[in-house]
């Protein structure tokens, strides 16, 4: 899933926008105000956050597309 | 040592690094919407930021460390130069395909020059008395008089020509071109292309470092930045940065780079050297671009995410006896806190438990 954060003014125009350009079809949410990434002390963008199946984080970062594959990759299990 | 003596230091490292040795955080300073770009005014203490978002620049007085005024631009304003010689301010507006000029005296604008489609990334030649803007969409750097404003050429790069680098010794000029991941060379005198180079995934700052005859390109998805020897305009090294890097300066004193790290939020220092990661400064949201005052050495950094210019003390004399490590984030490990968030397609709220005893992953971005 996508969270759409610091969009300053126009927030839903602009992920829209990006929504289409990119033809992302997956889900998209909004974190206007940035709350949520402040709870999780989100620094920068993109971030990706792995989540187990009980909830644990396992993995904060991984914008380097290996690094990102091997999160996945240990995340599944494979 | 008790917890309040404990407090600024780095939890998680192999050994513990005083952070205050590192750097020093001397302001963080509100300035607009999405600022990207930052140029230094050192005659008159000033320090001016592109606010993309609020399509303005943000005049920040350095010694009171607040902004005193703001100057509406063209659309989207990326990147910014201040050329002293002609008392202006200069702004690579992307959405109006112009360049802003901006008197520093009255703060008004005094022209709008167009150039090429979505200028992103702009350089000048204080000496030679000229401005390069790289077009991405038009996949040209323009080039032109610093004085007039009159187009003296346009060169053709490759697909999100962008950042552009200056290495007045050699006469070559380095267009960073974004999409195409590669930089194309240019003669200074002739402008005409030389040559091209492949890059990493997403090349998008430079920096040179004329009297090594080397220039430094950010490769921001693949996280590195590339060494490159501008008289064989060959790669020679690659050098490891944090996360998502995006903006690059070279220090005065040519013996470090700072790299802005759009994914951590941090500013890596680079060794020229050594090519070694020295330390990460830790700044606001989203950090773009950076820059360094000249008459105090500090680092000014427009970060997009958090709206802000963080002004920061690297204190670092040399290479540090260790050399950075990524931290772990505090979150690993621990449980992720329920969410309630919008739905861009329907508009309706989603928690986070319809994914309870899945596996996910959240991809925080912004469409900038």
């Amino acid at each position: 899933m996508l969270v759409d954060i610091w969009e300053g003014v126009g927030a839903r125009a602009e992920a829209e926008r990006f929504r289409e350009i990119w033809g992302i079809e997956g889900t998209i949410l909004l974190d206007e105000n940035a709350d949520y990434a402040q709870l999780l002390d989100i620094r920068g963008v993109p971030t990706n956050v792995l989540v187990d199946s009980d909830g644990t984080v396992q993995a904060v970062g991984l914008v380097r597309l290996h690094e990102l594959e091997a999160g996945i990759d240990r995340l599944v299990g494979r | 040592m008790t917890e309040d003596q404990l407090e600024g230091y780095a939890v998680g490292a192999a050994c513990r690094v005083d952070l205050s040795t590192v750097s020093r955080t001397i302001a963080e300073i509100p300035v607009g919407l999405d600022p990207e770009g930052v140029a230094i005014d050192t005659e008159r203490r000033r320090a001016y930021v592109a606010c993309s978002r609020s399509d303005c620049v943000t005049v920040v007085d350095l010694d009171e460390l607040e902004p005193i005024a703001t100057v509406a631009v063209g659309k989207e304003p990326i990147d910014i130069v201040f050329d002293a010689a002609s008392d202006r301010i200069l702004t690579a507006d992307a959405r109006s395909d112009a360049v802003s000029v901006i008197s520093a005296e009255t703060l008004t604008v005094e022209r709008s020059v167009p150039v090429g489609g979505y200028p992103s990334g702009m350089t000048y030649d204080p000496a030679g008395r000229r401005l390069y803007v790289g077009n991405s969409f038009g996949s040209t750097m323009s080039v032109l008089d610093l004085d007039t404003l009159e187009s003296i050429a346009t060169v053709d790069a490759e697909p999100g020509a962008g950042a552009i680098g200056l290495d007045a010794d050699r006469g070559v000029v380095v267009c960073v071109n974004f999409v195409a991941a590669s930089a194309t060379f240019v003669d200074a005198e002739r402008l005409e292309p030389t040559g091209r180079i492949d890059l990493g995934t997403g090349a998008c700052a430079v920096g040179i470092v004329p009297e090594r005859g080397e220039a430094f390109v950010v490769n921001s998805l693949a996280g590195t930045v590339s060494r490159i020897d501008l008289g064989t305009q060959t790669i020679v090294d690659e050098l490891r940065t944090g996360q998502a890097p995006v903006g690059l300066t070279v220090a005065p004193a040519h013996d470090r780079l700072y790299v802005t790290n759009r994914g951590a939020g941090t500013v890596s220092v680079l060794g020229v050297a050594d090519g070694t990661e020295w330390a990460q400064i830790p700044v606001g949201g989203g950090p773009g671009g950076v820059a360094v005052d000249p008459s105090d050495g500090r680092v000014l950094v427009a970060n997009a995410g958090s709206g802000t210019l963080t002004i920061a003390e690297d204190l670092l004399a040399g290479p540090p006896p260790t050399a950075a490590s990524e931290p772990l984030h505090p979150l690993v490990g621990r449980t992720l806190p329920e969410f309630s968030l919008v739905d861009l397609a329907t508009g309706e709220r989603r928690s986070s438990r319809e994914w309870a005893e899945r596996k996910y992953i959240l991809n925080f971005f912004a469409s900038w």
